[in-house]
């Protein structure tokens, strides 16, 4: 509920088999937002006081059938739909991801049909498939749309490079239609795509960590307040939180502040994804 | 109040057989492990024949797994439990250290299990494993703690060895078991280690390790509260609806396993649920209990169900606080019908917990888990129900169909057997042998990394879900020890580090023990954090065989040993303390192959500053890298003898406890110092592996190399012939550390290990070229591309498994 320029209120939505409420209620808290956990069996109309949502990660019904797909028919679910539509930002979290994509939010072209899969992981080098299934790892992400394009990523400079971490066994973004995520692309609905440290975008394993198409990360509906992401940034909200060995940009701030917890305390790069929700919702005046 | 129905018909003639094969025969054909001896001494203390379902409870009351009637008399003998870190000892499911204590005044603990689910996992690999993380995660919950972090032990057959192609069955099945559970559920893999050893070829060993966290004022423990003495508690079991999995689980642990018969015994593994646990567990169902009963000031007691399921938990439950119980079957939910009595009172269905709470406390309890969290829509016929009562006479007592089917000495039921094994000494007969240096020394160590003893770990681990929580400071690969900061924005950091080398188990057991210990606190030593307290899973062959036994006493003595000589840091003096642990015995198949022995050790340390952790990766070349730990001639057992040789040898590493309590001292406040950059432990493959490791990285992502002089390198002991000491320099395995030092610090550093009245030295650097290079001298012994390195180690595991 927004009182009057007062802390602004999320909704982090709790299924059973969710597992990343608590972290990700606390990353949003850091950003400045106010963050309350929601559980799944109350009435959808609740959600209604909310500003906006995250759906975070876990195995939501046991991954049962797709991953994402039960929840995704779950009442609250349903009600979230409306409100996106209403322009509330949205953000889906890894199965959070799955859900929206399931929910048909994302890329959300035509209401509510499921355009894209998240498919099963397939690492793929040099044409030879080296590896499938769940994956767990730091990868780095190139924002692939303009920032202002998308609620989550204003606060990232242009073309920005953010290292986030993977945990996940079906995040490869695929489509049956031809050409549909090169549209995408084009019409800045991909908005994180997989890369390497110095933000070069490659497909192959292990920049791209799950054989996602053209290394996608994170996907947008048109209107760019739902976005769909693998990656987890409540888990590199924290400067702590960036692996010390880390290549690039990152590793070399998470090494430069060794031995100073009060830096290692400050914002990861994942941060500023919460910061732009923060942000937008500011009221205006 | 015991209730008056009448003794069921169902009993077990015990009297009818007089003759002990006999009734050995009756024993078998009910499906019991009970000896002839123990069936008799049920009936006397029963004064009567026992009901079957008093059979079957007693049964897995008395077998090895619940009772330790081989091993107790000998862990009480050699174990320090207690200790100035100590909140609680091995009392109840899992032991608690202290972590801190913070501004606002409260303590916060760290409680920890380690168990083993062996025999589970080498039949059905998958539900095994993830029934044990099942199982471990119940132990640190029950404690009213909330679960950070888990981590696997696993030993394994010889990947390329007669058994090849199961071995990989069950490594493959395993690790999806362990990560398809602890992801799903949401608990973040801490590390682990990894071994392979022909010895394990007919029994894997799967131990696991949990930790969680709470304030010491939250407690719960596992007994029903003193207050039913005056006040009504009922017995509330919560979770899955019971079924007949696992019935016989914890007499199946206590026996050897047969080929024949593990198509049978599968029916005794339990059936895991990941799904329904992350309801109870994780920040949901449990907590919204626990917090009712805080504000309610309801005091409870709690306790997981595992072997032996309803029978052991309400039985120790009430046991524990000094009372009865009464437990009525008709009230428990099943998911079958026509369950006998002992199928309901013993089977291990998962997911299951005990409360004992006070009676007009009950309705929030069962509202909680039934209607708030909906238990019964997330799994069928899963909920709470009350089935039974704290009773104020030290009775056990169960009903059914009315009849009372159990009537007996809740004592009697929970205080077990035990038994006075023989121990009969093993004598290791081979001997070192001669050896010559290498033709080539960089082949033979990329042999080495690519060998499964020490190829990078990644193609498995990468399946575990190290993030989740947000907690992970340092983790599987990067570090020798995996570090959580648990308490957001404080900053204690807790690291955990597991061990236990067979090969070294194999050749004296004592000092299987006394490394496993040594090796356990240098890892978590060398992130620079404290060693605090430790758990220890026994892993065994039968101790009915004297040698068998023999190599039990041996390794716990080892154990205990090393814990006193390797004392609590801030307190000289004190022993580093075992809190938890578990023994496993019978990990011996009918033909008679038993594991190596199997110690393994689990060390929690605590670092009051999580930001000076370190990693094993070289960071900037001109840091120059100092050894701490002389090298001695102690190749026994190392991987060099195994992959070179094919032999054991005889020499293995001996702890002497004031050497290494300088070098593992000296080590923490190195690092606490600030003045390390990175820093590895000396274990598999000795120091050159070592620091090949260091040049790639933990993740295979190092781009500095090292250059060190062989001749600098200490050697202590008697002199021995210069191949000789060549190779033990290299490749020996006594305990050390290399230093990644800025050249400005390291007179602070060896002044450091000096006053720990340890050797320390200058070895060498790090450098920009991407090779390792040895020298003895001016003369060049070997230069190995860090790329070459690289392909070697990354690609070794994977190699073997396909």
């Amino acid at each position: 509920m927004t009182q009057n320029g007062g802390p602004l209120v999320v909704a982090v939505v709790q299924f059973p088999g969710s597992n990343c409420e608590a972290e990700t209620a606390q990353a949003l808290r850091a950003a400045g937002c106010r963050a309350e956990i929601f559980r799944w069996n109350r009435e959808p109309r609740e959600l209604d006081v909310f500003e906006a949502f995250v759906v975070g990660g876990g195995f939501s019904y046991q991954d049962r059938v797709r991953a994402g797909v039960i929840a995704a028919h779950e009442p609250i679910v349903g009600r979230l739909v409306g409100l996106a539509g209403e322009g509330r930002p949205v953000l889906g979290i890894c199965n959070g991801a799955q859900v929206l994509v399931e929910a048909g939010m994302v890329p959300g072209l035509a209401g509510g049909a499921v355009e894209v899969a998240l498919a099963p992981n397939r690492m793929t080098r040099d044409g030879v498939v080296v590896r499938r299934d769940y994956f767990c790892i730091w990868t780095h992400l190139r924002l692939g749309c303009a920032p202002e394009r998308c609620v989550f990523t204003r606060a990232f400079e242009r073309e920005a490079v953010a290292a986030l971490p993977i945990a996940h066994g079906e995040g490869r973004f695929l489509s049956r239609e031809p050409g549909l995520m090169e549209e995408l692309a084009a019409g800045g609905q991909v908005v994180w795509q997989y890369c390497d440290p110095d933000g070069s975008v490659r497909d192959e394993f292990p920049t791209n960590p799950n054989g996602s198409t053209l290394a996608i990360a994170g996907m947008s509906n048109p209107e760019g307040n739902v976005l769909a992401l693998m990656p987890h940034p409540e888990r590199a909200s924290w400067l702590r939180q960036v692996p010390q060995d880390l290549p690039g940009r990152y590793g070399a701030e998470r090494r430069a502040a060794q031995g100073d917890v009060r830096r290692l305390e400050s914002a990861g790069p994942g941060r500023k994804l919460f910061e732009s929700l923060a942000h937008a919702l500011q009221p205006v005046g | 109040m015991p209730t008056g129905l009448p003794l069921t018909s169902r009993l077990f003639p015990v009297d009818r057989y007089p003759d002990d094969q006999a009734l050995a025969a009756a024993l078998g054909k009910e499906g019991v492990g009970l000896t002839p001896f123990e069936a008799r001494r049920i009936a006397t203390l029963l004064e009567r024949n026992p009901t079957l379902t008093e059979l079957h409870i007693f049964n897995a009351e008395w077998s090895e797994h619940c009772s330790y009637k081989s091993s107790r008399a000998t862990l009480k003998e050699f174990l320090p439990t207690e200790g100035p870190t100590v909140i609680q000892g091995p009392q109840e499911d899992a032991g608690i250290l202290l972590l801190c204590e913070t501004a606002d005044g409260d303590r916060w603990g760290i409680v920890i299990a380690h168990e083993s689910h062996n025999h589970p996992s080498q039949v059905l690999p998958t539900e095994g494993a993830a029934t044990g993380i099942g199982g471990i995660v119940r132990d640190v919950d029950c404690m009213g703690a909330h679960v950070i972090a888990a981590a696997d032990p696993l030993r394994f057959g010889d990947p390329r060895g007669e058994q090849a192609d199961r071995t990989r069955w069950i490594v493959a099945g395993v690790v999806d078991g362990i990560w398809q559970y602890s992801n799903a559920l949401g608990v973040p893999n801490l590390g682990g280690d990894v071994a392979f050893d022909a010895g394990y070829d007919d029994n894997c060993l799967v131990n696991v390790v949990a930790l969680g966290i709470l304030r010491e004022s939250e407690i719960i423990h596992s007994a029903a509260p003193a207050r039913a003495a005056r006040e009504h508690y009922d017995l509330i079991l919560v979770g899955k609806p019971t079924d007949d999995s696992g019935f016989g689980g914890a007499a199946f642990a206590s026996v050897t396993l047969d080929e024949e018969d593990q198509a049978f015994n599968r029916g005794a593994v339990q059936v895991p649920d990941p799904f329904l646990k992350n309801v109870l567990l994780m920040h949901k169902a449990n907590e919204a209990v626990r917090e009712a009963a805080r504000e309610a000031g309801a005091v409870v007691g709690m306790k997981d169900l595992g072997a032996a399921g309803i029978a052991c938990c309400s039985s120790e439950l009430c046991a524990s606080g000094g009372f009865g119980a009464e437990v009525r079957l008709d009230d428990v939910h099943v998911s079958l019908d026509g369950l006998l009595s002992e199928v309901i009172a013993v089977a291990e269905t998962q997911e299951r917990y005990l409360w004992a709470v006070p009676r007009w406390f009950t309705p929030t309890v069962l509202r909680i888990y039934n209607e708030d969290w909906e238990l019964p829509e997330i799994y069928e016929g899963a909920r709470a129900s009350v089935i039974g009562d704290v009773l104020t006479e030290p009775r056990y007592v169960v009903t059914h169909h009315g009849e009372t089917v159990c009537d007996a000495s809740i004592e009697d039921v929970t205080a077990g057997i035990a038994y006075d094994r023989e121990a009969r000494r093993r004598e290791w007969t081979e001997a070192e042998p001669e050896l010559r240096d290498p033709d080539d020394y960089g082949a033979a160590l990329l042999r080495l990394l690519a060998s499964p003893g020490i190829a990078s770990r990644e193609p498995l681990y990468r399946f575990y879900d190290t993030e989740v929580q947000g907690h992970a400071v340092l983790r599987s690969g990067e570090a020798d020890a995996g570090v959580l900061a648990p308490l957001p924005g404080e900053p204690w950091g807790v690291a955990l580090s597991v061990d236990g080398n067979p090969r070294y188990g194999r050749i004296d057991p004592y000092a299987g023990g006394t490394n496993a210990v040594a090796e356990a606190m240098r890892n978590v030593a060398a992130v620079g954090a404290t060693p605090v307290g430790m758990t220890d899973c026994l892993n065994f062959g039968n101790p009915e065989v004297p040698e068998a036994f023999w190599e039990f006493r041996e390794a716990v003595r080892g154990l205990g040993d090393a814990a006193r000589g390797l004392w609590l840091r801030d307190y000289p003096g004190r022993p580093t303390p075992f809190v938890s642990g578990n023994v496993s015995l019978y990990n011996q198949s009918a033909a008679g192959n038993a594991v190596a022995p199997s110690p393994i050790v689990a060390c929690l340390g605590v670092i009051d500053d999580y930001s000076r952790c370190v990693t094993l990766q070289l960071k900037t070349p001109g840091h120059l890298l100092v050894l701490a730990g002389a090298r001695r001639d102690e190749l026994g057992g190392s991987a060099w003898y195994e992959v070179e040789l094919g032999v054991h040898g005889a020499n293995v590493p001996r702890v002497d406890a004031e050497v290494e309590r300088g070098l593992i001292h000296g080590t923490i406040d190195a690092v606490a110092g600030g003045q390390v950059r990175s820093c590895h432990d000396i274990s598999n493959g000795g120091l050159l592996v070592t620091l090949a490791e260091m040049c790639m990285g933990g993740w295979g992502q190092g781009t500095c190399g090292a250059k060190v002089d062989l001749d600098r390198v200490a050697f202590a002991g008697e002199p021995v012939e210069p191949a000789r000491e060549r190779l033990a320099k290299l490749f020996g395995e006594t305990g050390g550390f290399v230093l990644e030092v800025e050249p400005a610090y390291v007179e602070d550093v060896l002044a450091v290990y000096r006053e720990r009245g340890a050797a320390a030295m200058v070895i060498g650097e790090v450098t920009a070229e991407a090779s390792l290079e040895v020298t003895a001298g001016a003369k060049p012994l070997l230069a190995v591309p860090l790329e070459a390195m690289q392909r070697a180690w990354g690609g070794g595991l994977s190699e073997a498994l396909q």
